[in-house]
């Protein structure tokens, strides 16, 4: 038998997979940034069961209870009209999340699509798509989104359009980087001149090579799409009450400060702590997948 | 008493919790003046060994028993602080890649002067800069490099590769270390340059009486520059011994396949491919070819770079064609005019009797001709499977998809590869069986022209030489025609039937292997192949004379 050979005989190699989890799970701030996220993602689904009072997620009043201090019955107070606080944060958390993934959907198509296309085909395509994704750049975003909520009606829906508007331009810009550089690569040319066709080299070998960065930059987005959300429903330009949202909160909290502090801080601790766990996860899927973003 | 002593050193890796014991029982000695070499192949430890000398292993390695004598001193007992006063003092390190060595924004000077402060600050003297300056001018003199003022002021992209590595050895050498460790020198430059450095290695190890410690896997460098060798095999010493034992009668059935491995020059064991019969004309033909290319500059003339100058060229059916040269020649360009990826600037490619600018798309046609690339890490992508990537070229090809599997596994098995590396990712291969799963991409459309790129320069001697025996079997059952770029002439004696060398864009000779290297005609070819490193005497003894003159008229030199 021979001794040498390229068969076989190889050092036990790690795969890629398993040590970006050796990887992840390594790193205490992911995995507490993880079980944040995953908490908050817990409340969304199971809101019902979890809220003590969840008819006070719509429109009911209480005067009797109102502006309660935290106590053992109501964990966060009551606000101004006597509705559970922590039960409107749990259910304040679906919102945000609906706003994640309304925000989240049409930006990473868009962006994707456009960034790939900018990348592989270069030349004028690029020319254009950069072009525009720069001048998209330059318009402040919240003067866009105020400018759309102020000339439709303000509600979900807009604040979502509002913010994806303008949101995909980051998502174009971070594909088209790498897709750029994966485009350049040898087994790119090797497709090819295998026959392969566009739609084949876009799809199937370019956007493989961009999941990683977009689901780290998808985890990071939603911390501040969380944060841009609240803006404009504190604002007055997100949803409307009494549908319950962390920003809307926050706003009505501000008008009994600083005797009812609770009104305000329940709901901002919600948004930290929503915002908080979406960046250490996305910290740690960076680390985890070894990727710029 | 040795400079320096190994005794049953053992590292291991720890990531994640899974340890590799990488050094295994690891012993061996330098002598004062001595030159001792260790071979090895990719991922036999070399390296790390070397490292360990010099204690600068990464952090998850750990030393777990034996020790590292220098002069008697066990350093693995030592602090960090005493190891590194050792450090450029009594044993300095020659880095393999000339450019990732230097920080980019700095000049020559800078680096050396640097070096040189902190040097003279942990011994506690102080010279002044204009002392450390007339220091830095006489080491870069003593490495050859004859204006040290113009090196001194030069930031390190100005150099040449050559130039480079010397500035490094002058850094090695800048406080006249007793040990010099030279981890692959000269390997990522052309091998005229590789020449020169190893001769240069070799003097200064002579005058000065240092001892050198050669780090590499290429056993005709290890001829030239040392007297002692070490063959290492996956962390273990396999073999010891003098290197004319060593090299002509090897005791280990490892050592002996890798010196077998090495195609041979000249001598009897050089293989003379077949001529092919040329009955129906040539498969390519390159009429006048001429590639320009030129960058736009802004308030700046355009920059016109001559890639490819009138090369006129016939590869007739079933030839396995060479094209010689060293980096920046134009081999490359040559191959991709011929695969229509890019098109000449004057002059015409005519493919099977077809011209390519008639063809659609400017591209040829791809059942007619096929590339496998240099570096098979990036020619897979990373993210599909083998049989992913090998179905790309079947389904736009229009099999029947019922027959995908079936014919991707014949694909495999033509490349020597088992059915079941088609769910494996390329991370999960060896160099070799990434080549090999390149082969077999580009066999997958049938075609009758194989482009191969230097298709083995990223590999290990023995893997090349498996990989080349299984494009001799192809070639011989599918009648297929390979245009070969490559740098290493050795290999083209036996591999080629006809070869052609470059020089500068244009070429300078071609013939059959056997005419060219018994007798070459052109004095670059004759530089070429007398900068070989070869493993034997009377190779070297074969090998054409060339004189000083012709040298320094077609090499870039690396000590203006």
């Amino acid at each position: 038998m021979s001794v040498l050979t390229d068969h076989g005989d190889q050092t036990v190699v790690l795969s890629a997979r398993r040590m970006a989890w050796l990887r992840f799970l390594s790193n205490p701030v992911a995995i507490i940034g993880a079980l944040m996220v995953l908490s908050v993602l817990f409340c969304v689904a199971f809101a019902p069961w979890i809220a003590p009072y969840p008819t006070h997620a719509g429109g009911i009043v209480d005067f009797a209870n109102r502006h309660q201090p935290p106590s053992v019955d109501h964990v966060m107070g009551t606000d101004k009209v006597g509705r559970d606080i922590f039960t409107r944060v749990i259910y304040g958390f679906r919102i945000s999340l609906l706003l994640i993934v309304g925000v989240l959907g049409v930006a990473v198509p868009v962006g994707a699509a456009l960034g790939l296309a900018a990348g592989y085909f270069g030349g004028r395509t690029e020319f254009l798509i950069t072009g525009f994704t720069n001048v998209m750049l330059a318009i402040p975003p919240l003067v866009m989104a105020l400018a759309v909520g102020n000339v439709l009606n303000p509600n979900l829906i807009t604040a979502m359009f509002a913010i994806a508007l303008l949101w995909w331009t980051w998502h174009a810009r971070l594909i088209y980087r790498v897709a750029k550089s994966v485009a350049a690569e040898d087994y790119i040319e090797a497709a090819r001149l295998a026959g392969a066709s566009h739609w084949h080299i876009l799809t199937k070998e370019i956007l493989p090579n961009c999941i990683a960065v977009i689901s780290v930059k998808s985890t990071l987005d939603a911390a501040f799409i969380i944060l841009f959300g609240a803006t404009l429903s504190f604002l007055g330009l997100g949803v409307r009450p009494p549908t319950p949202d962390l920003g809307s909160m926050v706003a009505d909290g501000r008008q009994f400060l600083p005797e009812m502090w609770w009104g305000v801080l329940a709901p901002a601790l919600g948004i930290f702590y929503a915002t908080l766990g979406f960046n250490l996860l996305g910290d740690g899927l960076r680390d985890m997948f070894d990727v710029e973003v | 008493m040795s400079l320096l002593q190994i005794d049953n050193l053992n590292v291991a890796f720890t990531s994640y919790g899974i340890r590799t014991h990488v050094l295994k029982d690891v012993s061996l000695k330098v002598g004062e003046g001595q030159r001792v070499a260790l071979i090895g192949e990719t991922g036999s430890g070399k390296s790390v060994t070397s490292k360990a000398v010099l204690n600068t292993l990464p952090r998850n390695a750990k030393v777990e028993s034996g020790s590292i004598l220098w002069r008697g001193e066990d350093l693995t007992t030592k602090s960090d602080g005493a190891r590194e006063a050792l450090k450029g003092v009594e044993m300095s390190v020659v880095m393999q890649d000339p450019l990732s060595s230097f920080n980019p924004v700095f000049t020559i000077g800078r680096h050396l002067d640097d070096v040189l402060y902190w040097a003279d600050r942990r011994k506690g003297t102080s010279r002044g800069k204009a002392g450390r300056a007339a220091h830095i001018r006489d080491v870069l003199r003593r490495v050859q490099l004859a204006d040290p003022d113009r090196v001194m002021g030069a930031y390190p992209m100005q150099l040449s590769g050559g130039m480079r590595q010397r500035v490094l050895i002058a850094l090695a050498l800048m406080n006249r270390p007793k040990l010099l460790i030279a981890d692959e020198p000269g390997t990522a430059l052309d091998v005229t340059t590789q020449d020169e450095i190893l001769k240069l290695l070799n003097a200064l190890v002579a005058e000065e009486g240092l001892s050198l410690l050669m780090i590499t896997h290429n056993l005709g460098v290890v001829r030239m520059t040392a007297d002692d060798v070490y063959v290492m095999r996956k962390g273990e010493i396999v073999e010891h011994g003098p290197l004319e034992r060593i090299f002509k009668t090897p005791e280990t059935d490892y050592a002996r396949e890798l010196i077998e491995a090495i195609p041979p020059l000249y001598g009897p064991g050089v293989k003379d491919q077949p001529v092919a019969a040329q009955q129906d004309g040539a498969l390519v033909k390159l009429e006048n070819v001429d590639k320009v290319f030129v960058e736009n500059r802004l308030l700046r003339p355009a920059l016109r770079t001559h890639a490819v100058k009138k090369v006129d060229l016939e590869i007739g059916k079933g030839e396995i064609f060479g094209l010689a040269g060293e980096s920046g020649s134009g081999k490359t360009t040559v191959a991709r005019m011929v695969m229509g990826i890019m098109r000449p600037s004057s002059g015409r490619v005519i493919i099977d009797g077809k011209p390519l600018d008639e063809a659609f798309d400017g591209r040829v046609d791809r059942r007619l001709a096929q590339i496998v690339y240099q570096n098979p890490g990036t020619s897979l992508n990373p993210k599909r499977t083998v049989g992913q990537t090998l179905e790309v070229p079947l389904r736009f090809s229009d099999t029947p998809r019922g027959e995908l599997k079936a014919r991707t596994e014949s694909l495999l098995d033509r490349v020597g590869l088992a059915p079941h590396y088609v769910s494996r990712y390329p991370h999960e291969l060896s160099g070799g069986q990434k080549q090999r799963v390149a082969i077999a991409r580009s066999l997958a459309a049938n075609p009758r022209l194989i482009v191969l790129d230097e298709p083995t320069s990223a590999l290990d001697v023995s893997v090349q030489k498996r990989v080349i025996a299984l494009l001799e079997e192809l070639r011989e059952e599918l009648g297929l025609t390979y245009l070969f770029i490559s740098h290493d002439l050795s290999l083209m004696r036996n591999f080629c039937s006809r070869i052609a060398i470059m020089l500068r864009g244009e070429i300078v000779e071609q013939g059959r292997p056997a005419e060219v290297f018994a007798n070459p005609v052109h004095p670059y070819t004759r530089a070429l192949i007398s900068a070989i490193p070869v493993i034997s005497e009377a190779e070297e003894a074969a090998k054409p004379a060339v004189s000083q003159e012709e040298k320094q008229k077609f090499l870039v030199s690396s000590a203006a």
